[in-house]
């Protein structure tokens, strides 16, 4: 016998409570009727709020709603069996791009066993779906990019690296050719920076890594016979600006360069030693050969180019130069003393 | 070889690098051909049958890179030696064919001519240790 339904009235402050939410939200009976639709939702989905009430779900609108996997999980979320959570969905609408959607929905938690109703909330991510691609293909194409610079700036420093060395195999002076093969390795340092640089993050350049790297094409190009001569580094894990790694990089170039050409004449055997050790804002770069010692008094080489740029270089670190006769060889040491932390100490004494 | 020289081609779209290269060859008493971009290149090796080593670039112009070029001149003329330079940061040395030296740009010349005259002296490439 068919019993007349029991009306179930809903509690006019969860109605208030739905309609007025800022969520596109759905308050649903088990049979999938709309029982209360928020304003936002209305708004957002483009259903007229008159319209809603008693209304079954797949009839809302055109019947976009009536999606057959949605209506599916929903029945399954209302007998207990299921529970759906950030479910995503495709919107399609007659004449309108379709809307890229995420929902929740859960049953109404009331105490009220007999009347199982659902809570749909459903979240339009479209722009922002459409934004985190954009996001994801403005990265890839800066990635390219730069690739693209680093391509193009390695090719700049082949040419300019080609016609020094054409001009140091044409030149007949020695003395020219050698200021032409000094450019070559300046250049040649500067391009062991960039090529460290297009692997590190963050415009950090590690010290040990680059120093190595460095010292391998300053050997490539200078040492002839390499059981004869070597180069070592040591260097603590720092890592350093990149602006701050250029001018280190050109110091180490301009005093190997400088070891190389002086220390070890008359096919004299030897190492050259590069270290580099820092201590929270501190660091000191040694670089120090076993050769044969600078010669002194009116033997001593007059100060070239080379001397010029380290002196400048190491006053822009504000560090200081050493150079003492480490016998056998010379040790170059250059020191800086962080004078922050030295005039805070006396102030924190008192 | 041509009269006892080794011949050498060097492909790069640059005029400025490949004039650098070819100076280079020259300078180490090698015979040096240059090819502005791989078909130039193919059309020379197809012309001659003494070009002993191939040095290329990678990005040129036309329709293959130095790596496809590297490729192409492996299957058709495999006792060629190969050489390739790329300005590129990052370029896998297996994107090459076995036996191929890589070297990033700039390159120094000392050890490009070393790594010629090892590979025109019948060695295997040279193992570079990072």
């Amino acid at each position: 016998m068919p019993s007349s339904p029991t009306v179930h009235i809903e509690a006019a402050s969860t109605l208030a409570v739905i309609v007025s939410s800022n969520e596109p939200l759905l308050f649903l009976s088990s049979d999938l009727k709309v029982i209360a639709a928020s304003a936002t939702f209305c708004r957002v989905f483009e259903i007229d709020p008159v319209s809603i009430p008693g209304r079954s779900l797949s009839d809302l609108g055109d019947g976009e709603w009536a999606m057959p996997k949605l209506q599916s999980l929903l029945r399954a979320t209302a007998s207990g069996s299921a529970n759906i959570q950030a479910y995503e969905i495709d919107l399609k609408r007659a004449d309108r791009p379709t809307r890229h959607l995420i929902v929740h929905a859960q049953t109404l938690d009331d105490g009220d066993t007999h009347h199982i109703r659902l809570l749909m909330a459903v979240n339009d991510v479209t722009e922002a779906r459409a934004e985190a691609r954009l996001k994801d293909d403005l990265i890839r194409d800066k990635a390219i990019l730069l690739q693209e610079v680093q391509h193009r700036v390695a090719n700049s420093l082949q040419i300019i690296a080609s016609v020094l060395m054409q001009s140091a195999r044409r030149v007949q002076s020695d003395e020219a050719r050698g200021h032409l093969q000094n450019a070559h390795h300046r250049v040649m340092s500067i391009a062991a920076l960039q090529r460290q640089l297009s692997t590190s993050l963050g415009g950090q350049v590690e010290l040990r890594a680059y120093f190595k790297q460095l010292c391998q094409s300053l050997g490539a190009s200078m040492i002839a016979d390499p059981d004869r001569l070597s180069i070592q580094v040591t260097a603590d894990d720092s890592a350093v600006e990149a602006d701050v790694s250029v001018s280190l990089g050109l110091i180490v170039t301009e005093l190997v360069i400088n070891a190389l050409k002086h220390a070890f004449p008359d096919e004299r055997n030897g190492v050259i030693f590069i270290d580099y050790q820092s201590s929270g804002k501190d660091w000191t770069l040694s670089v120090t050969d076993n050769g044969v010692g600078m010669p002194a008094g009116s033997d001593a080489p007059k100060a070239g180019l080379g001397t010029g740029i380290v002196t400048a270089l190491v006053a822009n670190l504000k560090g200081e130069i050493t150079s003492v006769d480490a016998s056998p060889g010379t040790a170059v040491t250059i020191r800086h003393v962080d004078n922050t932390t030295v005039a805070v100490r006396p102030s924190k004494a008192v | 070889m041509n009269n006892g020289k080794a011949v050498v081609l060097i492909v790069e779209d640059n005029t400025l690098i490949r004039m650098g290269a070819v100076d280079l060859v020259l300078s180490v008493g090698y015979e040096a051909l240059e090819a502005k971009h791989a078909d130039e290149a193919i059309s020379i090796l197809e012309q001659r049958d003494d070009i002993d080593l191939v040095f290329t670039d990678v990005q040129m112009p036309g329709t293959m890179d130095g790596i496809k070029l590297s490729h192409y001149i492996r299957d058709r003329w495999p006792p060629v030696k190969l050489m390739v330079a790329s300005g590129a940061a990052i370029l896998m040395e297996n994107m090459l064919p076995t036996g191929t030296t890589f070297f990033p740009k700039p390159y120094d010349d000392l050890t490009i001519t070393l790594e010629m005259a090892r590979l025109l002296a019948g060695d295997g490439p040279l193992i570079l240790s990072a």
